[in-house]
């Protein structure tokens, strides 16, 4: 893999609008001069605010999660990222570009070679064999046929359906449909994927089989994708980073942790209430500042205790903290002791009151 | 009676229209004429070339390949009693003109469908055309025809054209339009041409209701290539009109069984030929 820059930005959505509506310029303009809400602009304008200022960095190589209920307006938010739907006002740039300021040609050479995108409703030409259909978009680009076979394969055999290639889409399963088109959208080796809600019409059991060969897949290639989802479960199992939208605006924009530990409202906790915070605790989210540890136990060495990495999850504390006979485990990080891990702090963790403690610690 | 009188005054306009027509036109219609005629001599020409035994078998074996082998035998028995009742020259004239006209329903239907499908104010525009052509009894477009263009094929040709057109222009336009719209994203989000587009997404999906209205077409010029018996078509309808006038019983019946077993022959192997464009390989 060459070095990847996961700090370049890929997709870059500044402040973007989109209304619909056969007064959507008007109720627009209503909204940049006077602010209108969207309940004023549904009574005034007859029009309906899709997505609202919404602002998201995507950078190289990160799975970024888009999470809302429906309406909330993330499936036109995803469209307004490779402009299958134009925003009303706002700023799309892709690898730097504007995608409004390219021609058809350039937005069609943008779409061919940068950005994947994988539908709910799968799409796959009912006429065409797996192979045919995997090869679509090389096909359109007017790639030779022997070469688009190849490559197509390649892609196929990647999603685990090599043997498939000669099948109609109707012999397949849901799941395997959707293997499909992710091979569709992985042979033409963008460096995006819009992922729109794919795995939400599948069985449980398939659902968590595919993200997580998403994420390994993905992850493999070096791609970066979005991924639309209205499970919370699913954004936080793929996600590096996750964004949670209500009413057509992001609420909150951060790692699964961050979301499910801090919620930025009510709307977002109520979300986060039934999730487990057992697999999202790290060494470094229940630790105790070194002083701390040592003003509580006056005489312990620090260079004594079993030692971990602040990014060691709960399995691995617990482990340590059966195997250790002391009564704590060093955090560190680049050689330098950052916290302590105590019985104590993880217990108070796994309860839910990690970030109360450490506030009252800092 | 001041109805009688307008109805005497429109008539008068329509007849001197017509007259007009027919007199400033005459280069245009005997030009239009002489084309229709050597198109269907030409296609008439190719259907008499083979002995009655080839058709059939051709016909036969269509059936055959396309629907089923019960359906091949049956096809072929069917056409052996036409040629028994010593019908097959009106049979295959018949046959010419259905082709010829159908042919020229498609050639001009099936473009203005796919146009109507991508601009639904044409759309709008034709419906009530097509629904007026499609209401009026078929006898009606006879009779302008006649006074243009003469006793004849051609004037069966211009009719048959006339009635059989509207189902390939509205089932195209159907079609083109029913394009599911994940599909139409799918075409953009891969970055495809407006042709492609057409070719590889558009028409695909359109393609079993287009293949729908190539049938109804031709089961429209059926009807209608015997109603123009009666202005000097040729073939079985002008062998039913003759038996109708001379109140020929048996012989009006033995034409209306060659006519029954050419629309059911066509009218299964032309449905077999859609639904293999429907789901088949390409």
């Amino acid at each position: 893999m060459a070095s990847i820059d996961a700090n370049e930005v890929l997709i870059d959505c500044q402040s973007v609008w989109k209304i619909f509506g056969d007064k959507a310029p008007a109720a627009m303009e209503a909204v940049a001069k006077r602010g209108l809400s969207k309940k004023q602009i549904l009574q005034e304008y007859n029009c309906v605010v899709g997505v609202s200022d919404a602002s998201i960095q995507v950078r190289r190589g990160e799975i970024f999660c888009i999470m809302g209920l429906s309406g909330s307006g993330k499936s036109t938010l995803i469209r307004l990222l490779n402009r299958l739907i134009t925003p009303s006002l706002g700023k799309v740039l892709v690898k730097g570009k504007d995608l409004s300021a390219l021609d058809a040609a350039g937005l069609r050479q943008m779409r061919a070679q940068n950005i994947g995108m994988v539908f709910q409703s799968v799409a796959l030409l009912p006429h065409r064999t797996v192979l045919e259909n995997a090869a679509f978009g090389l096909e359109v680009q007017g790639i030779a046929k022997a070469e688009r076979n190849r490559t197509a394969t390649a892609a196929l055999e990647k999603v685990g359906l090599g043997d498939w290639l000669n099948r109609y889409p109707s012999e397949l399963s849901g799941g395997m449909q959707q293997r499909v088109g992710l091979a569709r959208a992985i042979a033409s080796d963008p460096e995006i994927i819009l992922m729109d809600e794919p795995f939400s019409a599948l069985d449980p059991l398939i659902r968590r089989q595919l993200q997580d060969e998403f994420r390994q897949l993905t992850k493999e290639l070096g791609k970066s994708a979005v991924f639309i989802t209205h499970d919370l479960d699913e954004a936080i199992r793929i996600g590096d980073r996750i964004a949670i939208m209500k009413d057509g605006v992001i609420i909150q924009v951060g790692t699964a942790e961050d979301i499910v530990l801090n919620p930025a409202d009510q709307y977002v906790a109520d979300f986060v209430a039934g999730i487990s915070r057992l697999h999202l605790i790290k060494a470094h989210s229940v630790m105790v500042p070194v002083a701390e540890y040592q003003r509580q136990h006056p005489g312990s060495d620090l260079a004594s205790l079993a030692k971990t990495t602040p990014e060691a999850d709960i399995d691995e504390l617990i482990g340590l903290t059966m195997q250790s006979d002391r009564d704590g485990i060093a955090v560190v990080d680049k050689g330098a002791a950052v916290g302590v891990v105590t019985a104590k702090s993880l217990l108070a963790g796994v309860k839910g009151t990690t970030t109360a403690e450490q506030a009252a610690a800092a | 009676m001041e109805s009688s009188a307008f109805a005497d005054t429109f008539d008068a306009w329509t007849d001197s229209a017509l007259e007009w027509l027919s007199d400033n036109g005459e280069f245009l219609f005997d030009l239009v004429r002489a084309m229709l005629e050597g198109l269907y001599d030409g296609i008439l020409w190719l259907l008499d070339l083979p002995p009655f035994f080839v058709v059939a078998a051709v016909l036969a074996l269509a059936g055959w390949r396309l629907v089923n082998a019960w359906f091949g035998v049956l096809t072929g028995i069917a056409l052996v009693l036409c040629s028994l009742l010593g019908l097959w020259p009106e049979t295959v004239s018949t046959l010419a003109l259905v082709m010829t006209a159908t042919s020229l329903a498609l050639l001009v239907g099936l473009p203005i469908g796919v146009v109507a499908g991508f601009l639904p104010q044409l759309d709008r525009l034709l419906e009530p055309v097509l629904d007026l052509i499609q209401t009026l009894p078929p006898y009606i477009y006879l009779l302008p025809a006649i006074a243009l263009l003469g006793y004849g094929p051609a004037t069966a040709l211009i009719a048959t054209f006339v009635v059989a057109m509207p189902p390939a222009v509205r089932l195209t336009s159907l079609g083109i339009r029913m394009t599911p719209h994940e599909f139409i994203e799918l075409g953009q989000s891969v970055g495809i041409t407006r042709w492609q587009m057409f070719f590889k997404i558009r028409l695909p999906f359109a393609m079993p209701s287009i293949m729908a209205g190539i049938n109804q077409s031709l089961m429209m010029a059926f009807g209608m290539v015997v109603i123009a018996g009666i202005v000097g078509s040729g073939g079985l309808g002008e062998t039913i009109y003759k038996a109708i006038r001379t109140l020929d019983m048996a012989r009006s019946i033995d034409a209306a069984i060659a006519i029954v077993v050419l629309t059911m022959v066509l009218d299964r192997i032309t449905q077999s030929a859609a639904s293999l464009g429907k789901g088949g390989t390409r």
